[in-house]
């Protein structure tokens, strides 16, 4: 392992064409994000950026892509430096980032969406050549493996096509040097894949390529070099292989930290607490059967639109279901508004704690609160008192461990892990029986995960019935008594106790029995 | 387990002090340039009977503004209201009673927006496109060809008389808007108003009755303006279809003036409340010192501009509140306009 | 329909795929829609009037609804950057006033009363514009603001006279017909829908008006300069409000202080837009949508009158119109937003 290698080590291969950031460094509101980062992108190799939440990575590349402009340092590609970047003059000189989500155009068409900010032009010189623009495309699509229509609407691919369609932007654009912010988040291990064929194909064709992920399985698999950032800073470089996965992790949060470890739940469970029968919900949710008892911590594994959320949202009252019942303890809650489920006892952490979970402007109180405005303090049973209110909050979000200087800032201040605890708080707040956690610790930062799984274990241990819904098999493997397998809606299987291996849920969460 | 602060206990809103100080300001100025604002002694009170509908008509919107939605069918429903009650009264119906008819009428108006805006889903302001016209014609209809006026003194009074020495327009305003200031911050109920202004999504995940209060938000602004159609056609002592339909504008601008964020959430009823004051004085103040109404409307329009800019450049330039870069900018620290990118 | 077409052709990846428009989406078109809505109402209007189906009428109906056509042209521009411009009242207002009192007084002729209502229109544009795309304050409470200030600039010019007699060749020109009874003033209101539709479906600004409404950020990142986008968008619509108020002349031969404000141009135009499925969200919609729209409103209006429905109802058809024409559109709705939770929304601008 090198620390704050030079690049001068390094050997060029194939056309030598590399982008190079020197000393760059970006401040947001008075926070210094980069501080004085340099890094290479080589074509013919596959550069992947990793590191906690906030270190950088994403906003490094955004710098280098043009979105961000730097406070300081240069950057310039193949020894000619590029001042002022923007999207548009970075795609032009053959820089593109795919973004985490793909961002299309709903309502343009697919090829349209390659094209749309230079479209070929036609004979009359102002019109639009569409039959250019849809053979190109059409060949693009053939080169990254998209099987679609160019003339249908974007709207209408499924999310792992959209990706597609981003990375077949840049080869639409000619770019040499493309850049892929998390691409993999939202995308099954399927498609991941796919997505990993198609690097390494554009690899061989000689370009730069920059990746930036969490899943660390996915680092060791695609890339050829590794920079690892901490605190805006470069803290390791190194070639495929020179790191241990252990030594990966301890760059990443400046200690080291044992990776997976399976927890003992030496208590036998409780009564049951959440009954699912068959519930339906067309067309997500095919008849899902399931139990949760108090105390016990159960996992939901399954890819990404195996219907896992929408189950969840189903209990919860966000969707109709069409058939099935849900019982929490003897209770019928089948259908009942989000708001009768949180008085039963049940409450669902959402998936996207950006849309769904927090009020990104509003004050942290107010956020820990947001669920349980009915059971506040309040004189003569109407009015709200802040003061007590607030000392509610504080009570809540400390409990839980919520590391921020005021109550009164604005909760898209704090990190992902933070905002994650502070929805605990909200959570844990309404005193439930039943928790649903949907992917709890997306978006945390590998150290604060630990601190999240203490959480759970600490609420279950007190008599919570937990289900944990998670891509991470990992995740699973380290937090669950018992995991359902789901696949197209349904329960497919049921693992417990040691058989919680992280071979046997990745097999039965693609469906094999 | 670590400490985290707990916010200061007392807060003045730098928004609501700028626009209070500009309030004074312009009511010295006028008391001292035109002899007519002041009046005897209690003029300046007696001006605001011209501007109280508006103000009512405001906070109503004010209301449904920070849900992230928009009421344009408020001014039509006030025209509505007024023709209503109007219309009654000719009749021979008791006061009473056609008071009341009139206001079932603003709510009924009210929630049917509400139930359209939430149960289908569909953009308030398209919404409210559509029930203004729909109100319009249906006042017009029901005020026929010579629309009532010339009603009892004692109905009168809720747009001209006293109390003491303040006008009982006034009087109503002032009640109805502290206590849509106090059901806005104090209640679960506007609790879950703003929350939903914040984020629709993260409400209804949070549990909160977004269908409920959305309906409910909608069916209050219908009630203010139930309200402002019975002080209208007290006031003018007649009932014409188009009433409160040059009302709208107005109203929504002092929302706007009174620093509520048009996509909901962010707003304070008070500072609403001042902006109404605000707006109005000046409007009254430069029609008395010879302006024409056309002039008045001028200077609103431009005014409103000005004052946005001036608070989202504010915001955008140094990504902190209005608040913090007002106190920074008066306490001259390190102040200095930031590069412009670029 | 055309997803299980896409899904066949895909299911055979060995021969090469052709792939065609879809046609059931074309003829699901609203405008499509739209034509047969109308010519039911032209049906059932006609069975209860024959005075109905004549040239005369017709060509009223057409003529009438010119003015709305153009300012709804322009309002297309702005709703599809996902904006909405709530001041091209008064600006048709203060262009008719401008151009009407340079006609009326120092008998301009039409062509350079045409320049000038363009200039006027673009100038106040242009003020919309700089407030939405330079000093970035939202399209609603921007529009607000300068409806009030063009609406007393219209009382400044005017100073309380107004335009009556203006040549005739403005008003020939907006009541003449040609051949089979066609309006003059259609065939330069189709003309500039045609030009409109072209620039919206095969020019570059066109297709980045459409992806800047779609996706602010999505656009941006693709290289559109969106912000330069917005700005023309608005200015766009200043001037097609500024010819409105030519048309308006044109039409109705007099201008006073309160053109424009007085009935509702500005929700009208709004409303044909809408009912000519431009969605209020952005990115969708069309110019031959904008025409579809504005005759739709003429003719129901003209068909409830020959109905015997009194004319105050008319807001309240109007008003109708914009319901149901919002509840056809299946994606207006804000249905997806809790309870089909799709990846791909469109997000607030700003």
């Amino acid at each position: 392992m090198r620390v704050n290698s030079t690049d001068e080590a390094h050997e060029p291969k194939g056309s030598g064409l590399r982008y190079d950031a020197v000393d760059i460094s970006k401040k947001f509101s008075g926070v210094e994000v980069l501080k004085s980062v340099s890094v290479q992108f080589h074509a013919g190799e596959i550069h992947t950026l990793v590191g906690e939440n906030g270190a950088g990575k994403s906003t490094l590349l955004k710098v280098m892509a043009g979105v961000y402009s730097p406070d300081g340092g240069s950057l310039s590609l193949g020894g000619v430096p590029q001042r002022g970047l923007t999207p548009r003059e970075a795609q032009s000189r053959g820089i593109y980032l795919v973004p985490q989500e793909p961002r299309l155009m709903p309502d343009l068409s697919v090829a349209e969406n390659l094209y749309v900010g230079a479209l070929p032009k036609g004979r009359l010189l102002v019109n639009v050549d569409w039959r250019k623009v849809y053979a190109s495309a059409d060949a693009v699509f053939s080169r990254v493996g998209l099987k679609v229509n160019p003339r249908m609407a974007a709207g209408r691919l499924s999310i792992a096509q959209q990706q597609l369609v981003e990375c077949a932007r840049a080869l639409a654009h000619d770019c040499r040097v493309i850049f892929f912010d998390e691409p993999t988040s939202p995308l099954t291990a399927h498609d991941s894949e796919r997505l990993f064929e198609l690097m390494n194909d554009l690899r061989e064709q000689d370009l730069a390529l920059g990746f930036i992920s969490h899943r660390l399985d996915e680092v060791d698999e695609v890339s050829d070099r590794i920079t690892v950032l901490r605190d805006g800073g470069v803290v390791a470089e190194a070639e495929r292989g020179e790191l241990t996965r252990q030594e990966l992790v301890g760059a990443m949060v400046g200690r080291s930290l044992a990776v997976t470890q399976r927890a003992q739940h030496a208590e036998t469970p409780g009564e049951v607490a959440l009954d699912v029968q068959a519930l339906s919900c067309p067309p997500e949710v095919n008849g899902f059967t399931l139990q949760v008892r108090s105390g016990e911590i159960v996992g939901l594994a399954g890819l990404v639109g195996s219907g896992r959320t929408e189950f969840a949202e189903a209990v919860f009252g966000l969707r109709s279901p069409t058939a099935g019942r849900v019982k929490l303890g003897e209770r019928d809650i089948t259908a009942r508004s989000p708001r009768g489920c949180i008085d039963a006892g049940l409450v669902y952490l959402a998936e996207d704690r950006g849309r769904n979970g927090v009020f990104a402007d509003v004050d942290i109180a107010r956020n820990v609160t947001a669920a349980t405005i009915g059971r506040l303090p309040k004189w003569i049973g109407t009015f709200l008192r802040p003061r007590q209110e607030q000392l509610v909050a504080q009570q809540a979000a400390q409990q839980m461990d919520v590391r921020a200087a005021s109550m009164e800032l604005p909760i898209k201040a704090l990190s992902g892990g933070n905002q994650q605890r502070a929805l605990l708080a909200r959570w844990v707040a309404a005193a439930p029986k039943v928790a649903i956690f949907d992917e709890p610790t997306r978006g945390v930062d590998v150290g604060a995960k630990e601190g999240i799984y203490e959480i759970i274990e600490s609420l279950t241990r007190n008599g919570l019935a937990a289900l944990v819904i998670s891509s991470e098999l990992e995740e699973l493997v380290r937090l669950c008594d018992r995991v359902y397998a789901v696949y197209e809606g349904r329960v497919v299987g049921e693992v417990t106790g040691d058989d919680i291996t992280l071979e046997n849920l990745g097999h039965l969460a693609v469906g094999a029995q | 387990m670590t400490n985290i602060a707990l916010p200061r206990r007392f807060r003045l809103p730098t928004w609501g002090l700028t626009l209070g100080v500009a309030l004074i300001a312009e009511l010295v100025y006028f008391s001292l340039t035109t002899r007519q604002f002041a009046g005897h002694g209690n003029g300046i009170l007696i001006l605001t009977e011209q501007f109280v509908p508006i103000g009512i008509l405001a906070l109503g919107a004010g209301v449904v503004i920070l849900t992230g939605n928009i009421d344009l069918s408020a001014g039509a429903t006030a025209s509505l209201s007024a023709i209503v009650v109007g219309t009654e009264l000719k009749h021979g119906t008791g006061m009473g009673l056609a008071i009341v008819i009139a206001l079932a009428t603003g709510v009924g108006f009210g929630l049917f927006n509400g139930l359209v805006v939430s149960l289908l889903g569909i953009d308030s302001l398209l919404v409210t496109l559509a029930t203004q016209f729909i109100a319009t014609s249906l006042a017009t209809s029901i005020g026929g060809e010579s629309p009532p006026y010339g009603f009892s003194d004692i109905f009168q009074r809720l747009g001209t008389g006293l109390v003491g020495p303040i006008p009982s327009a006034l009087v109503l305003f002032l009640v109805l808007a502290i206590l849509t200031a106090l059901l806005v911050t104090r209640t679960g109920f506007g609790r879950a108003l703003t929350m939903i202004g914040y984020s629709r999504s993260a409400s209804d995940y949070a549990g909160i009755r977004t269908y409920r209060t959305l309906v409910l938000s909608f069916g209050l602004s219908g009630l203010f303006s139930g309200i402002a159609g019975l002080v209208l056609a007290a006031y003018y002592n007649s009932a014409r279809d188009d009433i409160g339909t040059t009302l709208l504008l107005p109203a929504i601008t002092c929302v706007v003036l009174g620093g509520v964020d048009i996509f909901g959430g962010k707003g304070r009823m008070a500072e609403v409340i001042v902006a109404v004051f605000f707006l109005g004085f000046l409007s009254q103040g430069l029609l008395i010192s010879g302006r024409s109404s056309l002039t008045v409307t001028m200077i609103t329009g431009i005014l409103l501009i000005i004052a946005l800019v001036v608070k989202l450049t504010l915001e955008r330039r140094t990504g902190e509140s209005m608040g913090s870069a007002l106190r920074r900018l008066l306490s001259q620290r390190g102040f200095r306009r930031p590069m412009r990118q670029r | 329909m055309s997803t299980q077409t896409t899904e066949a052709r895909l299911r055979q990846p060995a021969e090469p795929t052709v792939y065609r428009r879809s046609w059931s989406a074309v003829f699901l078109r609203r405008e499509l829609l739209l034509l047969a809505v109308m010519v039911v109402i032209v049906l059932a209007s006609v069975a209860h009037h024959s005075y109905f189906w004549t040239s005369r009428n017709i060509s009223f109906i057409l003529a009438d609804s010119m003015v709305i056509t153009f300012l709804a042209l322009g309002e297309t521009f702005v709703l599809l950057s996902r904006g909405v411009d709530l001041s091209i009242a008064p600006i048709m207002g203060l262009s008719a006033v401008i151009v009407g009192f340079r006609a009326q007084d120092h008998g301009m002729t039409l062509l350079p009363a045409v320049l000038l209502g363009a200039v006027v229109g673009l100038v106040l544009g242009l003020g919309n514009a700089v407030l939405v795309a330079v000093l970035r304050l939202p399209p609603i409470i921007a529009t607000l603001g300068t409806l009030s200030v063009y609406g007393g600039l219209q009382f400044v010019v005017t100073g309380g006279d107004q335009v009556d007699h203006v040549p005739t060749q403005y008003t020939d020109l907006g009541s003449e017909t040609i051949v089979w009874g066609i309006p003059t003033i259609l065939l330069i209101g189709v003309a500039a829908v045609i030009v409109t539709a072209l620039v919206l479906r095969h020019t570059r600004f066109g297709r980045a008006v459409y992806a800047t409404g779609n996706d602010l950020e999505a656009a941006y990142r693709s290289g559109i300069r969106t912000n330069q986008v917005i700005f023309a968008c608005y200015v766009i619509c200043g001037l097609f409000a500024g010819l409105a108020g030519v048309v308006y002349l044109m039409r109705t031969g007099s201008a006073v202080a309160t053109t424009g404000t007085d009935n509702n141009s500005n929700l009208n135009a709004i409303a044909a837009a809408l009912i000519g499925g431009t969605a209020l969200t952005g990115g969708r919609g069309s110019a031959i949508g904008a025409i579809a729209g504005s005759v739709f409103l003429s003719l129901t209006l003209t068909a409830m009158v020959f109905a015997g429905i009194p004319a105050i109802w008319q807001p309240a058809g109007v008003g109708a119109a914009i319901l149901i024409a919002v509840l056809a559109d299946g994606k207006a709705r804000r249905q997806n937003n809790t309870f089909r939770l799709g990846r791909l929304r469109l997000r607030r601008s700003s």
